[in-house]
């Protein structure tokens, strides 16, 4: 044992050898955290408009105003040219005209059908449906006191409307936080980064610069040697899942509903998946850029379908089979129910049990595979 | 007889890198697999539209009018409706275990309420761990219940409506913005993060001094090192482009060469970024952990490449100023997909050419000034 304490200390020396590793090892998971935790909503605001009135009624002024009093939209012009609308949204300046044409509140006020015209730039798909959407929504609230009259008589009929309304309750997140959701994602990644890319860059640079040579060469044994060179990113990892959670906290107030001792245990069963595959990966690479390429590769395609970014539930059902392939699935889910649902061990235990076989598995065959290898 | 001299050592350099990068085919996995792979992803997946969510319903009120409801649910593609009996104080189990993502209420006295007043609620419970579902998930339901409302009260007539036209993409698809977005990612992680590493290496390898030693200059060895990773960015970039608009059928209709011409100003840029890099730091390690968090995160997130800029707090839109891809994003976008011309995109060409200015000065600066140390 007193071997591999020795061991220990040289590698975090290695690690921390240089100044800049220590400032990314603790900076990196926090511009992660403050980058990710902020841009990563389907909230549309800000979306550009430039409004055209040319009915310049009362009625025509109050709608616009409704649209300049909304944080969705901000004016960026006014214009009656349509040479200019179409100029503006060729051009990237506006995303969406309203268009009020001449005659609509006299139309409105007699009665009379009036429409109103919505121009969208649909390039990017998503914005432009929810930006429409939004503009819909100011249109139909501004007809709301029109809309409740309606509601209590039928025009045709005479009678009531018969209606019914729904009343929402959003469980686990009734803000609707995104920063509540993305936090314990960014948590399963960062994790992975660390253990999986780092471990495998680092066993394999002692053969690239040929010190595991001499590694061998000393009294170690080969499970010690072995030990000593992946208990540091178990440490690491554990470290920067302190300051994830810490300052998820802080920043974006993401409290951790469920208990810590699951979570910390769930995510050492993990860490056997990441470990192994990082000592996978340095035994079929040679030098440090190779490791990295292959663990990038790995890492990307974990992430894709895992469900960090592209909910599991919008994917079509072949690729929705696909994500089962990937361990990280799993312990995104265990990280998500802990901390947002109080998740108990019982309710996870579809998750765990894979995510534990997979894990054995990979870190079995890995040291096999290791332990051939530099004998 | 000196410059043929200079060219000479540039291409012997740029020789040796290139077969260095082809010679690996681990190095093609990354350059050539990933963005494929990629495209192929975000290709199907990019689907911000949620089938077959999980509704359980519990029916007090066992009537002809809740059964309509729930058949409007049935009827509706985007639910899949199942019925819970299990005792009530336990419903929050549907939502633990998975099996739901929406529960549908209905009061006992639902259809005597219905009949006789106007405003009838049914309570509706959504797992919101997952906002961004959850408000999609409640704009669906509530789609079903106007439809219902419909079904009851015919047209609730409004006085004005809304006509909305939609430009240059009229079913909202994704694939149009992905694409080119995809591009500007892979020209970044060639040129920025490659071309990083691979001079660490040199550094930490020790074959930096050698070269130095060498009757080479320092610009000599820049350039013979980043031109292959030029060709490489261009390539790649040509290669996923293509791809692309095969596949997902995105449209093309500025100018081939302009978006040729202020690609390779896009590259110049992003190498410029990754020379930079390699000039601060020492081992390969380091290299690659800045490229990520200064470079490929960035260009991901601070970019407009999937969200929108402009929602975004504003400390991090006064940041994504400096993101160069901010910029290369609405030319390859405006070129390929609005047709913009040379003069609509001053700005952005003036904008990368600066950087490209202020980055690459810097960088040959410190990297003299690493070798007169």
């Amino acid at each position: 044992m007193r071997a591999v304490r020795f061991m220990l200390i040289k590698e975090f020396k290695q690690i921390f050898r240089t100044r800049e590793m220590v400032v990314i090892i603790f900076g990196l998971p926090l511009i992660q955290l403050i980058i990710l935790g902020f841009t990563i909503t389907n909230e549309v605001k800000n979306v550009s408009l430039i409004i055209s009135d040319r009915d310049n009624s009362r009625m025509s002024r109050e709608i616009v105003r409704s649209f300049e009093h909304t944080d969705r939209f901000t004016v960026i012009d006014y214009a009656t040219d349509q040479e200019r609308i179409e100029d503006s949204i060729q051009k990237w300046e506006a995303q969406v005209a309203l268009i009020i044409p001449r005659g609509f509140g006299e139309d409105y006020e007699r009665g009379k059908h009036a429409d109103i015209q919505i121009l969208a730039d649909g390039l990017d798909g998503n914005t432009a449906g929810i930006a429409l959407a939004y503009a819909q929504g100011i249109l139909v609230d501004f007809q709301m006191p029109d809309k409740i009259k309606l509601h209590t008589l039928n025009q045709s009929s005479g009678r009531p409307n018969r209606i019914i309304q729904m009343e929402e309750r959003m469980w686990f997140n009734e803000d609707l936080d995104n920063a509540q959701y993305m936090i314990p994602g960014i948590i399963a990644v960062l994790i992975t980064v660390v253990s999986m890319m780092l471990s495998s860059i680092n066993l394999v640079r002692e053969k690239e610069i040929g010190t595991l040579e001499q590694l061998m060469v000393t009294p170690l044994k080969r499970h010690e040697l072995l030990i000593g060179k992946i208990l540091p990113f178990l440490i690491l990892t554990f470290v920067e899942l302190g300051i994830v959670l810490i300052f998820g906290q802080i920043i974006f107030s993401v409290q951790v509903k469920g208990s810590y001792l699951l979570l910390a245990s769930l995510s050492f069963l993990f860490l056997f998946t990441t470990l192994g595959l990082g000592i996978f990966i340095s035994t079929i690479t040679s030098t440090q850029q190779q490791a990295m390429f292959v663990s990038w590769f790995i890492l990307v395609f974990m992430i894709m379908v895992s469900g960090f970014f592209i909910p599991i539930d919008n994917m079509p059902g072949f690729m929705q089979k696909l994500t089962y392939l990937s361990p990280m699935r799993y312990y995104l889910y265990i990280v998500r129910d802990i901390i947002q649902k109080d998740a108990s061990l019982f309710y996870l235990l579809k998750d765990v049990i894979p995510m534990t076989i997979y894990g054995l598995l990979i870190f079995v065959a890995s040291t096999i595979k290791f332990q051939k290898r530099i004998s | 007889m000196k410059k043929s001299a200079t060219h000479k050592r540039i291409f012997s350099i740029s020789r040796k890198e290139f077969l260095h990068i082809i010679h690996d085919p681990r190095s093609l996995i990354i350059i050539i697999v990933l963005p494929i792979l990629q495209l192929v992803m975000f290709g199907y997946a990019l689907n911000m539209e949620i089938q077959n969510i999980d509704l359980a319903v519990i029916d007090h009120s066992q009537t002809s009018v809740s059964r309509d409801l729930i058949e409007q649910f049935e009827g509706s593609k985007y639910f899949s409706v199942f019925y819970y009996d299990g005792p009530i104080g336990e419903i929050d189990e549907l939502f633990l275990n998975r099996k739901a993502r929406l529960i549908l209420i209905i009061d006992r006295d639902f259809q005597r309420k219905f009949q006789r007043e106007s405003g009838t609620s049914v309570q509706i419970l959504v797992d919101a761990a997952d906002p961004n579902a959850a408000t999609m998930i409640k704009q669906y339901t509530n789609g079903v219940i106007m439809q219902f409302n419909e079904n009851y009260n015919g047209k609730l007539p409004l006085t004005f409506k809304v006509k909305p036209r939609i430009w240059y993409n009229p079913d909202l698809k994704s694939d149009y913005f992905f694409v080119p977005g995809l591009v500007a990612l892979i020209l970044v992680m060639i040129s920025a993060l490659l071309t990083s590493i691979t001079i660490a290496r040199e550094k930490e390898m020790g074959t930096m001094e050698q070269i130095l030693v060498s009757p080479i200059k320092p610009i000599e060895i820049i350039l013979g090192k980043v031109l292959p990773y030029i060709g490489l960015a261009f390539l790649d970039g040509l290669l996923i482009l293509i791809l692309g608009i095969f596949m997902f059928k995105v449209p093309f209709i500025g100018s081939y060469f302009l978006l040729i011409l202020l690609s390779i100003l896009f590259i110049i840029t992003a190498l410029s970024l990754g020379l930079m890099i390699s000039t601060v730091v020492q081992t390969q390690q380091v290299a690659m952990l800045v490229a990520l968090a200064v470079t490929l995160l960035p260009t991901i997130m601070l970019s407009g490449f999937i969200f929108p800029l402009k929602s975004m707090p504003v400390i991090l839109q006064y940041i994504s100023y400096i993101v160069p891809a901010k910029y290369y994003l609405i030319i390859i976008r405006g070129i390929m997909l609005k047709g913009n011309t040379l003069f609509q995109l001053a700005g952005q060409i003036f904008f990368l050419l600066l950087m490209s200015l202020v980055l690459l000065g810097n960088a040959v600066r410190k990297f003299n000034i690493n070798l007169e140390k």
